[in-house]
This record gives structure tokens, sequence and C-alpha cells, in this order.
């Protein structure tokens, strides 16, 4: 039997594997988190790792409002090309967002985009979206933003969800700074005015 | 059986050390109970000095004396990480833990005397700091969650928020060291013959209250240095514009946060299963059931922090979930509490101050438990979320129950601490008022918040001045009460001496077969345990 002295010390050590651990999993707990919500769409997280559209395009649809918020640090104008669509559950359509820089200078900023309610954000699928790289625009340019998106049928399986008749679907964008490579292009569309007389594409 | 109940112990074969040695330097474990628990009163008194101006502020609409709501929130912030961190835990873990823990296992002291002592000094330090950060900048106007944003950088700019973190690194470190004492304690030096299920059960109290501290502490600690390199070092854990989340800061701070009210209860679980036992002369009803009832409780309060945050917009279903997970807390609890009345049944009660304020726990406990049950409806809750109803809950827990545990405990064991009796006439007029005072400045709280007062404000609407000012006038009886106790204490030193066991046969456990005061070495040799009857 090991010294009451060596004893203390080897439960100590057994201790202190917990402490360490605990510190771990707080930290980790940043991914981890982040991971849970892109896999459930727990909080209105809309899913991003959709590859293709999905099998069926139903008969039933629903209607996507679409909401703009800015932090005030971002000296933007930033509002939906059209206030809403109303699409069939599983065809993939095509929506804009449109930004200016209203200062003098140059502006960089990237958007954070939610669903509600929070219960659908697992069946609203973003194919492509302005938000997943951050934008710079000069000052006074004026960008066409485009989300390509689709609402997934299995919404209608959901007991939660089947009843929903509205989604609505919200972006913030807030300043950042600027990447070192600014030639990278962002994902906008050059000014088209026969883009905003479209308010809804097919 | 051997124990040092030597009267002379200043003549001990090694010489005492000298003050600075013996005081800042210490290895003994009463001499460090003893220094916890001298911080615990400067922090009372710190501590309460600040709710008592709340209270003077808020006893009628308007402002009258709190002009600057930074320095209100200020003041809240404070009261509350000094109640929770620098009076509560170091009085009963600290202070009786680390006093009758080794006492009452029959070990001659902690596992690690040297390691006992920089806890205490990493308190005292982290005390420093907290007092620092409200006077050096604007002071930490956060509340004690210090949310981000609010305690972000953009609104909180200044050191405040950093030295109030620093403070909480410190008391986090001081309560993880000792933790991994008391546990490396219990475990390998208790007296041959006291198996884990016949030591007392205050010593299982500290034991399931080390586990909590040891899983829980990190969490907050990580939670904190990511707080301060968000606002100094350029991270981005809790900034939304640059991919953080504000909300991972509230699931971090009270996975952490639901854990430590446990902290704070279950060694005041321990003190009551030991005086109700002494005082109704009979063992505690169902030592297994307390021993896992306490054990339940802090597992069950690892997965229920949520309940702390039930407004920010998670789905019904997880809300029912957090709803049902805390309410199931209060079986085991309410194992607790019959278990208590169980040894009072058919027992031969004494009403001594101790017992009275073991009396007085049981009862404002269960008042104040089941207001938490009632918050544990997430519906309910939305309602309920940051108004007055909320303060009344946890002041009934924390600032009656908790603080009636521990001057339950004071009144139990300062005859072993310095031999002398407190004035018992004086102690029960004291009781009766602290006892009046917190209930009449906090049940008038449960009113307020029923109609909608918001906590955390310096001023409210004329309609909710009624309660307000009743809760006042019980702050006042309060601080009477406060009063009484510190001169009550004062009286002690020149009381008359006191038994080894002052209370006679209800008293079985170790700490009463030494002398009072206890020597300052005791259990040199470990007292033979095998065969006795359990030390409940």
């Amino acid at each position: 039997m090991a010294s009451r002295d060596t004893r203390n010390r080897m439960t100590a050590t057994a201790l202190w594997v917990f402490v360490a651990g605990m510190v771990g999993l707080s930290f980790a707990s940043v991914p981890l988190y982040q991971l849970f919500c892109d896999v459930t769409g727990y909080g209105g997280q809309p899913k991003t790792d959709v590859a293709a559209g999905p099998s069926e395009i139903s008969e039933k649809t629903i209607t996507v409002r679409f909401d703009s918020n800015i932090n005030p640090n971002l000296p933007w104008r930033f509002k939906p090309v059209q206030r809403q669509v109303t699409v069939r559950l599983g065809e993939e359509r095509l929506a804009f967002y449109q930004a200016k820089n209203l200062s003098k200078g140059d502006a960089t900023g990237t958007a954070l985009f939610n669903v509600t309610p929070f219960k659908a954000g697992q069946y609203f699928s973003k194919i492509d979206c302005f938000c997943f790289t951050e934008q710079t625009l000069t000052a006074g340019q004026v960008a066409d933003m485009p989300v390509q998106f689709f609402v997934d049928p299995e919404i209608l399986n959901d007991p939660n969800t089947r009843d929903l008749k509205t989604i609505t679907l919200s972006y913030t964008f807030y300043k950042t700074e600027p990447d070192e490579a600014p030639s990278d292009a962002p994902k906008t569309a050059a000014r088209d005015d026969t883009q905003l007389n479209k308010p809804e594409k097919g | 059986m051997a124990n040092a109940a030597d009267a002379h112990h200043d003549e001990h074969d090694h010489h005492m050390p000298g003050f600075f040695t013996r005081w800042f330097c210490s290895t003994n474990h009463k001499d460090i109970g003893t220094l916890y628990i001298i911080v615990s009163f400067i922090a009372a008194i710190v501590g309460g000095a600040m709710s008592w101006y709340i209270r003077l502020e808020l006893a009628e609409p308007g402002i009258q004396y709190i002009d600057d709501f930074q320095f209100y929130n200020v003041l809240v912030t404070a009261h509350g990480f000094l109640m929770v961190f620098f009076v509560v835990m170091p009085a009963m873990i600290g202070g009786f833990g680390n006093w009758f823990v080794p006492l009452m296992i029959g070990a001659p002291d902690m596992a690690f005397p040297r390691m006992n002592n920089i806890s205490f000094w990493l308190l005292a330090a982290g005390l420093v700091l907290l007092v620092l950060s409200t006077i050096i900048g604007d002071g930490p106007g956060t509340g004690w969650t210090v949310y981000p944003p609010l305690a972000s950088a953009d609104f909180h700019p200044g050191p405040s928020v950093d030295f109030g973190i620093l403070a909480l690194h410190l008391a986090g470190a001081s309560s993880i060291l000792g933790a991994i004492n008391f546990i490396v304690t219990i475990f390998n030096m208790r007296a041959p013959g006291m198996t884990i299920h016949r030591m007392p059960l205050f010593v299982w109290a500290i034991l399931i209250t080390a586990f909590l501290l040891l899983l829980a502490l990190p969490v907050l600690a990580g939670a904190l240095t990511m707080l301060l390199t968000d606002r100094n070092f350029g991270t981005a854990f809790f900034i939304p514009g640059e991919g953080g989340d504000p909300v991972l800061w509230q699931h971090l701070f009270w996975f952490f946060g639901h854990p430590e009210v446990y902290i704070i209860i279950i060694p005041a679980f321990g003190i009551i299963s030991e005086v109700v036992s002494t005082f109704s002369k009979k063992p505690v009803f169902g030592y297994l059931g307390m021993a896992y009832a306490m054990s339940a409780i802090g597992v069950v309060g690892f997965v229920v922090w949520a309940h702390h945050m039930f407004t920010i917009g998670f789905t019904a279903d997880t809300r029912a979930y957090f709803t049902a997970a805390t309410m199931v807390i209060a079986v085991p609890t309410g194992v607790k509490i019959f278990s208590w009345l169980a040894t009072m049944w058919g027992g031969s009660i004494k009403f001594e101050v101790p017992m009275l304020y073991a009396f007085g726990f049981i009862f404002l406990f269960v008042v104040g438990g089941v207001t938490g049950i009632t918050l544990a409806n997430s519906s309910a809750d939305v309602v309920f979320h940051d108004t007055y109803f909320v303060v009344a809950h946890f002041h009934y827990v924390m600032a009656i129950a908790a603080v009636l545990a521990m001057f339950s405990g004071y009144f139990y064991w300062v005859g072993k601490m310095i031999g002398r009796q407190y004035p018992r006439g004086l102690a029960k007029l004291q009781f009766w008022v602290f006892f009046i005072g917190v209930n009449v400045t906090f049940f008038p709280q449960h009113f307020s918040g029923f109609a909608g007062m918001p906590r955390r404000i310096p001023d409210y609407p004329a309609p909710y001045e009624g309660w307000n000012y009743v809760s006042s006038v019980g702050a006042l009886i309060t601080a009477i009460g406060t009063l009484l106790f510190f001169i009550v204490v004062w009286r002690t030193f020149s009381g008359p001496k006191v038994a080894d066991n002052e209370w006679g046969e209800g008293a079985t456990t170790l700490e009463w077969t030494v002398a009072s005061p206890a020597p300052w070495h005791t259990h040199e040799v470990m007292p033979d345990m095998t065969g006795k009857a359990p030390a409940e």
C-alpha cells in the first residue's frame, strides 16, 4: 500500500484531469454548439450544407418574407428587393437584397442570417447566398445580393411545422474589417435596373 | 484512544510559530478556517451595507440618494458577488469545512496544508481585486451575471470589468484548489473504521460540494477567459458581427451558475443535519437517503441550467425538458426535508439557539424552494423573468435559508472554536430580530414581482411603492439584527468557558471528543473507529 502522501498525490492528479477536462469542454462548446445548431436547425439556423435541391416539388405553397437590419456601425442602406414571395415547397427560388454604401469610403460588411419561426430552420435550405462571404462596397456603390433557397417539403411531415403559412428570412449586416485580398470578387450582382423591376424571379 | 485533549497547548512540543508565520503562512486547518470566517464577516458587512443602501433608495419612488445609475448598477453587482463568493462560500466551505472536516473524520489536518493556505490567500486577493474593480474606472455595472454585450468592451470600456473577471478567476482558483484538498482528504484520510457510509453528513455535504466545485468552476473560468480576450485581445466569442454569440456566454455562465447555487446550499444541508440530530438527541433519519439525496441534487443540478434562460427563444420542447428536469430536483430535496422532520419526531428537542436557526432554515428553505418550482414553469417564467419574484425566490433560499444555516453552524460550533459560550439571551433576541427582518424584507418582494416590478432598477412607478416601503423597513430590521450578531460575537470572547462537549449526548461526532477550544493540533494519533457507531 503506497504511503499516504503518494496516495494523496495520485488522487489529486486524477482530480486535476477533471478540471482540465471541464475547461477544455467549455472552449470546445464553441464549435460543438455551432455543429449542433447546423445539424438540427435549432434557433432558426437554416441548413446550408445542401448540394442540390430536394427530389420533388409539392403543390403546396408557403410564403417567404424577407427582413433586413443594419448594425449602426455600418453606413449602408440594406433592403430586400421583394418584401415576400410565394413559393412551392421544394421549388428553388432566387431572391434579392439591395445594399448601398452611403459613406464616402469603402465599407465592408458580413451578414448574419436567421429564419423565424425557429422551428422552420431545419426545413429552410440556402443553396447559395451572399451571406457566405463578406462584401466590400466602394463609396456610393449599389449592389444586388442574391439568395437562392428552397423550403423542404418535409416540413409537411413534422407536426410542429405542418401548419406554417409564412417563414421569415432575416439578415443583419455588421461592419467588419476587410480581408487581406480585397480583389476577391464579392458575390454580388452588378447594378442592373431590370432586376429591380422584376420582384419575383422564377 | 489517545487524542491531544491537551489544555496546555501553548506549551506544545514544537513552538507555536510567530504571528506572521502563524497567520500569513498557515498550514493549520483550524487557523485557515478562522481566516476564512474573518473574511466572510468583513465581506458580509460590506455586502450588507450595499444592500441597505439599495433598499434605502428603493424605499420610495423617485430618486433620493443614488442619482448615478452606473453606481447603482455597480452596487447591485458588487452586492451579489460579495455575498455569493466572499460571504457564504468562505464561511461554510472555507470556514466550517476546513475547521470541522478533519476533526470529524479523525484526520490531523487537510491532505495538502500548504495548498489550503494558498486557497485562502487567493480568495483574499480576489476580494481586493473586486473592491478595486468598483473604485477604478466606472465600476462593473453588469449584474453578477456579467452578460455581454453590456459587459463587453463596447459598453463597459475601461478596466473595471477586467478587474472583476480577474477577481473571479482568483476566487475560482481558490475554490478549485480547496475542492481538490477536501476530496483527497475525505477519500484518503478518514480514521480507520470510518467507512464512507459512516462519516458525518456534514462531511458528505462538503464532499459533494467539492465535486460540484471541481466540475462547475472550470467552465466559469473558461467563459471568463473568453470574455477577457473578447474585451482585450480581439477574439469574438460573444460578438455577433464577427461570428460570435452573446447567448454562448449565458450557456456557459449558467452551466456554472446553477451548480453554484447548490454549492451554496448543500453545505447548509450538512450543517442542519448535524444540528437537528444533536438537538433532537437522535441520529438523522435515513442516513443513506440523506447522503444520496444530496448527491442526486448535485448531479441533477448540472442538467437544468437553461431554466435561467427561458426567454432567449429556444423551442417549446426544450423549455419543456428544462421545466421538468428542474422540478425533479424537488424530489430529493423533499426527502431531506421530511427526513429532518422525522429526525425530530420522537426526539428530545432542546430549543438552543442553533436549533432555532435550524427550524427557521427548514421552514424558510421550503418557502423559497416552492417559489423556485413556480419559476421552473417556463411559461410562467416568461412573465416572472427579471422581476422581483425571482429576486424574492433566490433571497429566500440564499440570503435567508443559507444564512440561517451559517448562523446555526456558528452558534453550534463557536464554543469548539474559541472555547467560550455566547450570551444565550442576547443570541435568542438576535435570532428573532434577524428572522423577522429578513422575512419583512423579502416576502413582500414576491408581491412586487407578481405585479411586474423589474429587477436591477433604481426607481419604479408609483404603484409599486407600498411593498417596496415595507421591504425597506425589513432591511432596517435586518441591519439591526446583523449589528446584534456582531455584538453577540464580541461578547462571546469574554463569555464563560465551555465544556469539551457543551451539547451533551446528542453531539456524537468526533469534534466533541476534543477539548474546547480545540487544540492547535488534534487527532495526532487517529482515533480507531472500528466497531463504533456511525458518526451521524
